[in-house]
């Protein structure tokens, strides 16, 4: 007797079934290479298959739409900065190889030009009764990487003045170099052609073979730039510069204490995103053979950031996907949509049926796209996955022998290099004012070297300001800070972690969404050199500094003994509280510094945690660490200070082992308040 | 003409236009002041203003220019049209942020002003898909009545035009400075939790800012509408970049601000557009935005800096 | 039977716990506080001072226990509606409007009322308590200084004619000699009959107008009692010190 059709199993089809058991037999590495290289022979057999030029066509500008929305994808999403006017840089790529190979410029013909006809980039060009002009024909092969430097470095001298703006002023601004830059391609006509577009645009030729107007050889052109700008994206965003745009997407202010130089890698994402745009403009000019202004206009950037919004934003597959169902979108189903659309106006006789042509309402879409993702999907269809190499047999068994409390940090400087006499922090006169409040108000503080020291003080006493003046997050007003016998005062955050000083926050800056082992990983920054060459190209030196940090960020965390190790690939956001507490002083501690500056380590732990955490402390200062803390659980304070600082309104008002100050009458009154006159 | 004749037509040119991009720039500061997003989309609810307005007078019988009424059928009309398109745009501002914006308030950086930017294309695409891309004849019943001040010319409409903006200025001053509701909106503007405890009811301030700033905007529609003779879909995006630098200009935040920076930016674009070509008109005005950003982000009132937090 | 006609207390506090993102911050803390008392919270940093206030105003929901006002749950109640009720708040650092004038920002505290006859009233009896306010009423509450800006703040809290009015920290960031005129104002205040909840980090201060007091460390209760016994005891010395370690 056969069951019952709702008992059968839910396998859609014959097929499936089939399948399905198959699939599971690889392990998910496996899978995933799978699924590549068929989507690669597809799409390398796709003109074999398919017979119109149109389709062809179509799907050599939607490489062309990948590489942008990948580039966007550097500079929004691994950067989290946000740029509206992208296209611009689109613009200059295809401007720049226009002018360099076309008709466009003909100046005329002097001795001057002579080296560079040699060269092939220019000839002299005869016509019947004018003098002879010059013909630039730069091989597209040179102009691919000229434009992309030369976008690059439009990118970064718009980038110098603004790149410090809030996230949507940033965007403004970028929208207005967007605006700007095809207007005047439009008004300089002399150097474009206008409106009209530039015409006579050479065409690419490979060993004398010119690509001419079949579509086939671009689309496989394209479709290069695709896997190759895959393969950079994915190389930058698993490296140390991919890690710091991540931090500093998350919380900028956490990645410049951790040492991150922000301005110059914000600098670094805009300019290859510019990069990406640019050779991409210089291949699409040359595909269409002309170019006007309308073609990299403000919705030219929106459509690229719909890409990128909807395929996921960090998300190097994603964006992809984006690109390929928007080309798709736009080129096929719409069109499909609006023929059915016909023939249901024909069956039900309505004449707006009839006529309605879907594929108009394409930027209608793209703004229902934006609001439907950002209001439920805001990490796009394939969400950035923090994918974490999980640790290989050798990092395993590091990680088994160290671990728990008085493990020895290796190479964390402690004796070496300490010039003898100076304090490891000396701060003069320090000061910081705002508007008529003092907020710290000439202090004079001496840490010595491998010394742990508490500041203590009620609520709104300076302390946090203290730190943030001396971590460089805060200018002060007056005095001096001085560390190691430098003067270090007004530093900016990321030098100072250069020279040895780290710190954690009181409220925690966690770069929630990355693993625990990456938020480690951006501690080592500063005392790494990866470049963004090194990153992509990964040569031997690379490969070994990059297996150094990692083998350091385990030693670091194994610290916190078995708290934090087995959690490596859990985002940050995940864990315990106390465990972000850890996590964050692991982070600052990967930093390698010589002076560290804890903003209430223990704040919510409860006095188990806090006396393992005092533990830690103590021994991180027998590993050659100077402490300097900020905490208010007292106990915790007598137990493992050498001596306490006393703050009170910005200023020091006792100073002292913890037992001694305890009993001071100006401490406790500072605490308990002064009693009432007439008491 | 006289170069002083040139320069005077242009002044008056540069108010009227100054006039408008104030009401628009007020309405996107108000907004802004309380919650701080730049919103795209205030943009293009000026733009469905006009085409509000444009139906109401359509529907009173006014046909394009050919319609002349004076008097009090003149007073009535404008009037009711004013009103018509107010409350229409007010209602789609309220209704945007009921819908797409209040979901995003404690979302952090720029998710919102994406939002923003695609309920702006929705708006858009809304009217370019139903009534098209042609330019769209605005019935004006305003009877043409010149005066010549030497060489230059003052039409009757433009002073209707300074006059109500002014009027609408001059009342949403009032609200904000003396109505129990503007001084609950100057206060969850400065500190949105102290205003709270004071039992302020902030969702419910949100929607008035949202609904003043869109009727402004809905306002300015008109204005447009009766000064140029036409309107279409495209007009938001113009008139949009060069209030948004008036505001900034202004002082983001800053009421008195938009005002002034609006009028400032009007009177640089006739001005301007005398003096260079016009074709270079949106570069300046751009120029101008990217350079106070850059150099004076708390503009020339303003004390919202928008730097790094 | 004898049915207690006693009036419940103005505010309570039951075992309340309250996070703070998913800290915990309170925990099962418990207050009283009845009409006319002047009570005082006191405790160190990080103690949970600043979580019972926004407690009390709906800024944060406790995750279990109540909190009742005149005998009534009040926890699912709107800002709005607990002010209304009749509970004023002065919020830690002031939190004045500091573009608006002295005058409009004592007219935002009268914000939830409907009488323009009583906050007249009212009005004048701040002015008749903080005279020097009278003459400055026009002038941006910004430009005042620290002191003075803690009396517009208390004027603001009375303008909305409260049984109860919580203060958060009026102390910080004062000279000693404004924080005695503060507490002197606080005590006059309480004299006119409203019920005062000062939650304080100056303890000695405190201690000396209050009737009774709570003393918070870590979210927890770890001392209650009247003042005067307060005031002698050296275990507040030992809780604000980190000697005394709460019973956990």
């Amino acid at each position: 007797m056969s069951r019952p059709v709702a008992d059968q199993p839910l396998h859609r089809s014959w097929l499936g079934a089939r399948l399905k058991p198959l699939a599971l037999l690889l392990p998910a590495a496996a899978r995933r290479r799978v699924a590549i290289g068929l989507a690669t022979a597809a799409a390398v057999a796709f003109p074999l298959l398919v017979s119109d030029e149109g389709d062809i066509d179509a799907a050599a500008n939607a490489c062309a739409f990948a590489v942008l929305a990948l580039g966007l994808n550097i500079v929004v999403g691994f950067a989290g900065l946000l740029d509206l006017g992208y296209a611009a840089f689109f613009a200059i790529g295809a401007y720049v190889y226009g002018m360099a190979a076309s008709w466009q410029l003909t100046p005329p013909w002097s001795e001057a030009w002579q080296p560079l006809a040699w060269l092939g980039l220019v000839s002299r060009f005869h016509v019947e009764g004018v003098p002879d002009v010059v013909h630039f024909h730069v091989s597209f092969w040179l102009m691919l990487p000229v434009s992309a430097l030369i976008a690059a470095g439009f990118g970064m001298l718009f980038g110098v003045p603004t790149l410090r703006l809030k996230g949507d002023y940033l965007a403004i601004v970028t929208l207005g170099f967007g605006e700007i830059v095809p207007i005047v391609a439009r008004n300089t006509p002399s150097l474009t052609n206008g409106a009209m577009g530039l015409n006579g645009v050479i065409p690419p030729s490979l060993f004398g073979y010119s690509f001419g107007v079949e579509s086939t050889p671009y689309y496989y052109l394209g479709l290069a730039l695709v896997a190759l700008l895959i393969f950079v994206s994915l190389r930058l965003q698993d490296s140390r510069i991919g890690r710091a745009w991540m931090a500093i997407r998350e919380d900028e202010v956490a990645a410049g204490a951790m040492g991150i130089n922000r301005t110059r890698l914000k600098l670094l994402a805009f300019g290859s995103g510019a990069a990406f745009a640019g050779a991409t403009g210089t291949f699409y000019v040359a595909k269409l053979q002309t170019a006007t202004p309308e073609m990299f206009m403000f919705p030219v950037s929106v459509m690229v950031l719909v890409m990128v919004v909807l395929g996921g934003m960090g998300s190097v597959w994603g964006v992809v996907l984006g690109a390929a169902i928007l080309q798709l979108l736009q080129s096929w189903f719409l069109q499909d949509l609006s023929e059915w659309a016909h023939a249901l106006g024909r069956l039900v006789g309505s004449a707006w049926l009839q006529d309605v042509q879907l594929a108009q309402s394409i930027e209608l879409i793209f703004g229902v796209i934006l609001v439907i993702m950002m209001l439920y999907r805001r990490q796009g269809l394939i969400p950035a996955g923090r994918r974490v190499r999980a640790l290989d047999a050798r990092e395993q068994a590091v990680a088994a022998t160290r671990g728990g409390i008085g493990a020895r940090l290796s190479l964390l400087d402690g004796e070496a290099g300490l010039p003898t006499g100076a304090p490891m922090l000396e701060t003069r006169g320090l000061s910081r004012r705002y508007g008529g409040v003092r907020a710290v108000n000439g202090i004079d503080l001496t840490v010595p070297a491998h010394a742990i020291i508490g500041l203590i003080g009620p609520n709104g006493s300076g302390k946090t300001t203290f730190f943030n003046l001396v971590t460089g997050l805060d200018t002060p007003s007056g005095g001096q800070v001085l560390f190691l016998g430098a003067d270090v005062t007004g530093l900016a955050p990321h030098l100072l972690v250069e020279r040895g000083i780290a710190r954690t926050f009181q409220n925690l800056r966690l770069f929630g969404n990355m693993t625990v082992l990456e938020n480690v990983l951006v501690g080592v920054h500063a005392r790494t050199r990866t470049g963004a060459l090194g990153a992509v190209l990964r040569p031997p030196r690379v490969r070994a500094e990059e297996a150094e940090a990692r083998d350091w960020a385990l030693e670091v965390l194994a610290v916190f003994g078995n708290r934090l190790l087995p959690r490596l690939d859990h985002p940050a956001h995940s864990l315990s509280y106390a465990n972000r507490r850890r996590l964050e002083i692991a982070r600052a501690l990967a930093t390698r510094p010589r002076l560290l500056l804890l903003d209430e380590p223990t704040a919510g732990m409860n006095p188990a945690e806090t006396l393992e955490l005092a533990d830690q402390i103590h021994s991180l200062r027998e590993m050659g660490l100077t402490i300097l803390l900020i905490e208010h659980k007292l106990d915790v304070v007598n137990d493992i200070t050498d001596k306490v600082v006393v703050f009170d309104h910005g200023e020091k008002i006792a100073e002292g082992p913890a037992a001694v100050v305890r009993h001071n009458e100006d401490v406790i009154r500072a605490y308990l308040g002064r009693a009432a006159a007439a008491a | 003409m006289s170069f002083g004749d040139i320069l005077l037509q242009q002044v008056i040119n540069g108010l009227s236009l100054g006039a408008m991009y104030a009401l628009l720039a007020l309405g996107f500061t108000l907004v802004y002041g309380i919650i701080e997003l730049i919103n795209f989309a205030h943009f293009n609810v000026f733009m469905m203003g006009s085409f509000f307005a444009m139906w109401v007078l359509q529907l009173l019988g006014v046909e394009g220019q050919s319609t002349v009424l004076t008097g009090w059928p003149l007073a009535g009309a404008l009037i009711l049209a004013l009103a018509g398109t107010m409350l229409g745009s007010g209602v789609l501002g309220v209704v945007i942020e009921r819908l797409a914006l209040r979901p995003m308030r404690n979302v952090r950086g720029t998710a919102a002003m994406i939002t923003t930017i695609g309920v702006s294309y929705i708006l858009f695409n809304i009217i370019l898909l139903t009534i098209g891309a042609d330019t769209q004849n605005f019935p004006n019943p305003m009877p043409v009545v010149r005066w010549h001040l030497g060489g230059a010319v003052l039409d009757l409409r433009e002073v209707l035009l300074w006059s109500a903006s002014l009027v609408l200025m001059a009342l949403l001053h009032l609200f904000v400075r003396h109505s129990r509701m503007g001084k609950a909106m100057q206060a969850t503007a400065q500190d949105q939790e102290a205003a709270r405890m004071m039992g302020v009811d902030v969702d419910r301030i949100v929607l008035l800012a949202f609904f003043i700033g869109s009727a402004l905007a809905g306002a300015a529609g008109l204005v447009f509408g009766l000064y140029y003779n036409f309107t279409s879909f495209l007009i938001g995006y113009t008139a949009g970049l060069r209030a948004f630098t008036a505001a900034v200009l202004g002082g983001i935040g800053s009421i008195g601000g938009a005002v002034l920076g609006g009028f400032a930016i009007g009177l640089i674009e006739s001005i301007g557009g005398q003096l260079l070509a016009v074709r270079w008109t949106d570069v300046i005005i751009f120029s101008i935005l990217i350079a106070i950003l850059v150099f004076r982000p708390t503009g020339l009132l303003g004390r919202m800096a928008p730097q790094k937090s | 039977m004898p049915i207690s006609d006693e009036p419940p207390p103005l505010l309570e506090f039951r075992e309340v716990d309250t996070c703070y993102g998913e800290l915990q911050v309170l925990k099962r803390v418990s207050y009283t506080v009845r009409r006319g008392e002047i009570v005082c919270l006191l405790g160190g940093n990080a103690s949970g001072k600043s979580t019972t206030m926004k407690t009390i105003f709906g800024l944060v929901r406790p995750t279990s226990g109540a909190v009742l006002y005149r005998g009534q749950p009040i926890d699912a109640l709107p800002t709005a509606e607990r002010v209304r009720r009749g509970i004023a708040p002065v919020p830690e650092a002031r939190r004045l409007f500091a573009r608006m004038t002295v005058l409009e920002n004592l007219e935002m505290g009268a914000f939830t009322r409907r009488d323009p006859g009583g906050i007249a009233g009212d009005l004048e009896r701040v002015y008749d308590l903080f005279p020097w306010l009278r003459d400055r009423r026009h002038q941006l509450a910004g430009t005042l200084s620290g002191g003075e800006q803690q009396m517009v703040a208390i004027g603001r809290a009375l303008m909305a004619r409260p049984a109860l009015l919580c203060m958060d920290e009026p102390s910080m960031g004062l000279s000693p000699a404004l924080v005695e005129q503060v507490f002197d104002i606080i005590r006059a205040i309480n004299g006119q009959g409203t019920t005062i909840f000062v939650v304080e980090q100056n303890a000695n201060m405190a201690l000396s107008i209050a009737h009774r007091g709570y003393v918070l460390q870590s979210g927890e209760v770890i001392l209650s009692g009247a003042a005067a016994w307060l005031r002698q005891n050296d275990m507040v010395r030992q809780a604000y010190l980190g000697e005394m370690r709460a019973a956990s």
